[in-house]
């Protein structure tokens, strides 16, 4: 009762505040001002990729999801957050992708977490994300610790980003081959940085690197064995090689085989999420068409002020009647562009549920599933590396 | 020598029966835990409200018809203006006028009676409503208008805001209240609520414009069961509406 008298008494101000606005031009929710954005960005690639002691085996995790938690608790924002988190599978194929397309790189994969036996590793969140505006925040990280990257990078889109053949009917389906991501330019400016940051390391760095990278897998999985080959700088934390097991070690030989079983693994995983990533794309792209349209709309109606020279402010039967549809078309075309955005989620659901049901014999969602293989991979490798006499 | 061992030996097997016992409990209690981990939990924070759900049909006998409506409010007017004119002051005192300009006239326009009657008309048209309602959200569906959308919570929550209108909804106590503010002062609210046996439907519309006393128009709407759906449909982006036919469970 209390409480009702109390939210009576706020909806009482709002609607004073509303009747007070109406006068002139009803309140606006504010769009967020869009951050500077990379701009047109050319991708630094190379027709030769660098030899294969010195390509850098790169993996990037899952996007993480950052939602205002005020954003999440406004009405029906509860659709853009699923599309925030589906997207999160989508996004980091894209740079995935990208990274390939510009050849200075080893293998590169998507994974739910982060992978000891890389080089490298890209952790991505998604700040912002809809159809006219993208903004993430990268950071890589290399085996020994270094970071490589730790930015904001923004993108918009504009009219021409979105040509009039993206409004797909089944007389003109979408086609991968054809298709330009809208946003390809943030995903061309994080590979150039990273490509920038490679290039100021010498060859023995990258070949310590890589060096490190395999001293950080056999640690991982037999630390008793191995955590002594490396060794963590007090100032900088980062990681560096006290010694080398002989190439020879029974040890380091059972390492590489388990880890050339791993690579198996994450390569399955990686297939996973680029099945995911084609069965997403057309939908995904579709939506963020219809997401630039609705941004812009509303950008440009809010733009112009309530014209009451145009719509009248009579009292009469008709201004009212008028007065009263437009309101209800606009609410109509909102929901519309929810009820679109809903049917996206309902569309990649299926997707989300088979990659979660992939890997025959592990079971949970495909990040759980990726634990449990590590930790088989460990129990594996303590049973091989035990002597018949302990057996 | 051997009564010393038998001791040891018994206390050997209380140790141990005690370790069996007290590891028991610990597993007891723990697939105890795991259990009550899967029950679903009732969220007490969450107000119960009264069932809306359901399809509802316009009691066109017992809905208020406008024109009715507007002539109870004009002789109730004319009843007060006649009060008025033989010297007894309902509200405020009397036109004070300084050539044609009227100085005590309300600054704002506002709409006249019989305009608010009839667009309180024009937005009761609909004769049927489709409701449903879960836990979290309660959803109105009136054919040719948008839908109304509110969540379980007391509120007031805000639904919509564009340059055209802003709507917030929330809970008087078991009734389900949407306020929408229109520009220039038109201001609109409808309130609904159902019987104790979730048989009828009440819908009031308020219209009023820059404070003026609203129009109300009460619409009755009883329930009934409409066919079952034979399709199941969903919404997609890339295929539009996306039906299968539902199969029966038997």
């Amino acid at each position: 009762m209390t409480l009702y008298k109390s939210n009576q008494y706020i909806t009482f101000i709002i609607l004073i505040t509303l009747g007070a606005c109406s006068q002139t031009r009803l309140p606006t929710i504010d769009i967020e001002p869009i951050r500077p954005s990379v701009g047109d960005v050319e991708l630094n690639h190379v027709s030769q990729p660098p030899p294969s002691n010195l390509q850098i085996d790169v993996a990037i995790n899952v996007f993480d999801v950052r939602v205002d938690e005020s954003e999440a608790l406004e009405f029906g924002e509860w659709i853009f957050t699923e599309i925030r988190h589906n997207e999160s599978y989508y996004l980091p194929y894209v740079l995935r992708n990208t990274l390939l397309e510009a050849n200075q790189w080893g293998a590169v994969r998507v994974l739910p977490s982060n992978d000891p036996s890389v080089d490298l590793q890209i952790k991505g969140s998604v700040l912002a994300s809809d159809g006219k505006q993208i903004v993430l925040h990268v950071i890589a990280t290399d085996s020994a610790g270094r970071v490589w990257l730790n930015q904001e990078y923004a993108d918009i889109a504009i009219e021409s980003d979105f040509p009039a053949d993206t409004r797909y009917s089944q007389g003109s389906p979408f086609d991968s081959t054809t298709f330009v991501e809208p946003f390809q330019d943030i995903y061309n400016q994080i590979s150039n940085s990273l490509v920038e940051f490679r290039q100021n390391l010498t060859e023995q760095q990258i070949i310590n690197l890589k060096r490190i990278s395999q001293m950080v897998y056999a640690t991982d999985l037999a630390p008793e064995s191995f955590q002594r080959n490396l060794i963590k700088d007090g100032e900088s934390q980062l990681l560096s090689l006290v010694s080398l097991p002989a190439k020879e070690d029974p040890m380091i030989e059972r390492v590489n085989d388990m880890r050339v079983r791993h690579h198996l693994f994450i390569d399955t995983v990686d297939e996973y999420y680029a099945s995911l990533f084609e069965k997403m794309q057309p939908a995904y792209v579709l939506w963020r068409k219809y997401s630039f349209e609705r941004i812009n709309e509303e950008l440009e109606s809010r733009s112009i002020p309530y014209d009451y020279q145009d719509y009248g402010r009579s009292g009469r039967y008709l201004t009212l009647t008028q007065r009263y549809d437009r309101y209800r078309w606009s609410k109509i075309f909102e929901m519309e562009y929810q009820d679109i955005s809903a049917g996206f989620n309902n569309e990649v659901a299926p997707a989300i549920l088979t990659l979660n049901e992939e890997v025959h014999g592990l079971s949970g969602t495909m990040e759980e599933q990726y634990i449990q293989w590590r930790r088989i991979l460990r129990q594996l490798f303590g049973l091989e590396a035990q002597t018949p006499e302990q057996m | 020598m051997t009564q010393k061992c038998s001791t040891d030996k018994s206390r050997i097997l209380q140790t141990v029966s005690l370790i069996a016992i007290a590891s028991a409990m610990l597993s007891l209690q723990a697939v105890g835990q795991t259990i009550s981990d899967k029950l679903p939990v009732l969220d007490l924070d969450k107000p119960i409200r009264m069932n809306f759900s359901g399809n509802w049909e316009k009691d066109f006998a017992r809905s208020d018809k406008w024109e009715d409506e507007l002539s109870r409010r004009m002789t109730i007017r004319q009843g007060n203006a006649a009060l008025q004119r033989s010297g007894i002051g309902l509200r405020g005192g009397p036109s004070i006028s300084l050539g044609n300009i009227s100085l005590n006239k309300p600054r704002r326009r506002q709409a006249n009676l019989l305009d608010l009657a009839r667009l309180s008309e024009y937005m009761n048209r609909f004769s049927t409503v489709e409701i449903f309602q879960d836990r979290n959200e309660i959803r109105v569906e009136r054919k040719g208008e948008a839908p109304l959308i509110c969540s379980m919570e007391t509120g007031p929550t805000e639904v919509f805001s564009s340059q055209h209108g802003a709507e917030i909804c929330g809970w008087d106590r078991q009734q389900l209240v949407f306020e929408i503010a229109l520009p220039d002062g038109l201001y609109v609210i409808q309130r609904l609520s159902v019987s104790s046996d979730s048989q009828n439907l009440r819908f009031i519309t308020s219209v009023s414009s820059n404070g003026s006393a609203p129009f109300n128009l009460t619409q009755v709407f009883n329930k009934y069961q409409a066919p079952i759906d034979e399709y199941n449909c969903i919404q997609t982006i890339t295929r539009g509406r996306s039906c299968s036919l539902r199969i029966p469970l038997n």
